[in-house]
C-alpha cells in the first residue's frame, strides 16, 4: 500500500518526552480570534489539572487582554498580535502557566495595573469602563507590562499546584 | 464553546419581554446581544427580563451590554432580571463585584 504523500509522521525528538510543551500563534486582531484564544487556554490548563472555574478565569484574562489590544492599542483596526502559553514547573514551589501577548501598535498603553486593580465600582451608577482590566488583575497571580519601541509585551502568570496531566 | 450568539425575544405581556440568550458573550458576539436589548429600553416596558441558562462564557463586553440595563431600569423605574448563571458567568459578575448590583435570579427563566 502506498502512503499518501500528504499525510506524514511528524516527530518532534526534543518535544516528546515533554508532556507540557508551548503553544505560539501569531494571528490579526479580529475579535473572532478571542474564540481561537480559548481553545488554546482550554488545552494548556487542562494540562496543567486546573480547575473548569480556574481555568475559565484564565480564559477571561487572556479575552480581555486581547480585546485590549484590539480595541485600543490598536483602536479596532488591523493589527499583529502574538500569542504564547507555556508550562513552567521548574520551581519547586509549584508549577506556573505563563501566557505572553506582543503587540505591534504605535501607542504604548500607559495605565496603572494597580489603579485597575483597585478601582471600586459605583453600586448607585455602574461604569463598565476599565472593567476588563480590573478582571484580569483579580484572576492573575502576577501582570506584567512592558513597553517596547515598537509596541507592548504583557506576561500573564497563573500558579498551579501538583504536577501537569497528560 | 459557541462562536455564535443567539438572542430569543418571548414577549411575555405588553409590558415584559424575556430574552432568552445561547452562546458565549464576548468582544465578538457582545454587539449582536446589544443589538437585541437596545430596542426594549424604552419607558413603555416595564420588566425586561434575560435568561442566561445558554451562556457558558462571559467577559466584560457582555458585562458592559448588560450595565446598560442596569441603567435603563434606573432611569424608567423598570426591573431589569438576569437569571440563570452558570458558576463561571456568576464568578465574573462576582469578580467584577457586580453580583450585588444586578438583580440576579437563582432560578431558570
Amino acid at each position: 500500500m502506498t502512503a499518501n504523500p500528504w499525510i506524514q509522521d511528524v516527530a518532534f525528538p526534543d518535544c516528546e518526552n515533554s508532556h507540557v510543551g508551548k503553544i505560539c500563534l501569531q494571528m490579526n486582531c479580529n475579535s473572532d480570534c478571542v474564540h481561537i484564544l480559548r481553545s488554546i487556554v482550554a488545552v494548556m490548563t487542562a494540562r496543567t489539572g486546573m480547575s473548569e472555574l480556574q481555568s475559565n478565569r484564565v480564559a477571561i484574562a487572556v479575552d480581555e487582554l486581547f480585546a485590549n489590544i484590539a480595541s485600543h492599542a490598536y483602536d479596532g483596526k488591523p493589527g499583529k498580535v502574538e500569542f504564547e502559553c507555556r508550562i513552567d514547573e521548574s520551581s519547586d514551589s509549584g508549577g506556573e502557566l505563563i501566557i505572553d501577548l506582543r503587540d505591534y501598535a504605535s501607542c504604548n498603553w500607559s495605565g496603572c495595573l494597580e489603579e485597575a486593580a483597585s478601582r471600586t465600582i459605583d453600586h448607585e451608577n455602574p461604569c463598565p469602563g476599565g472593567l476588563g482590566l480590573k478582571l484580569i488583575c483579580a484572576v492573575v497571580d502576577e501582570c506584567e507590562h512592558t513597553r517596547l519601541p515598537d509596541g507592548n509585551h504583557w506576561r500573564l502568570i497563573f500558579k498551579f499546584n501538583g504536577r501537569t496531566n497528560t | 464553546m459557541n462562536v455564535k450568539l443567539t438572542c430569543e425575544r418571548i414577549d411575555q405581556d405588553q409590558h415584559t419581554v424575556l430574552l432568552r440568550v445561547s452562546g458565549d458573550v464576548t468582544i465578538h458576539t457582545s454587539p449582536r446581544l446589544r443589538e437585541q436589548l437596545k430596542p426594549l429600553f424604552s419607558a413603555s416596558m416595564k420588566q425586561i427580563r434575560v435568561a442566561l441558562d445558554g451562556v457558558g462564557f462571559m467577559d466584560s463586553s457582555g458585562i458592559a451590554t448588560l450595565v446598560e440595563g442596569l441603567q435603563w431600569a434606573r432611569m424608567t423605574g423598570g426591573r431589569f432580571v438576569l437569571s440563570g448563571l452558570s458558576e463561571n458567568v456568576r464568578d465574573v459578575f462576582e469578580l467584577a463585584k457586580l453580583d450585588t448590583v444586578f438583580e440576579i435570579e437563582s432560578i431558570p427563566a
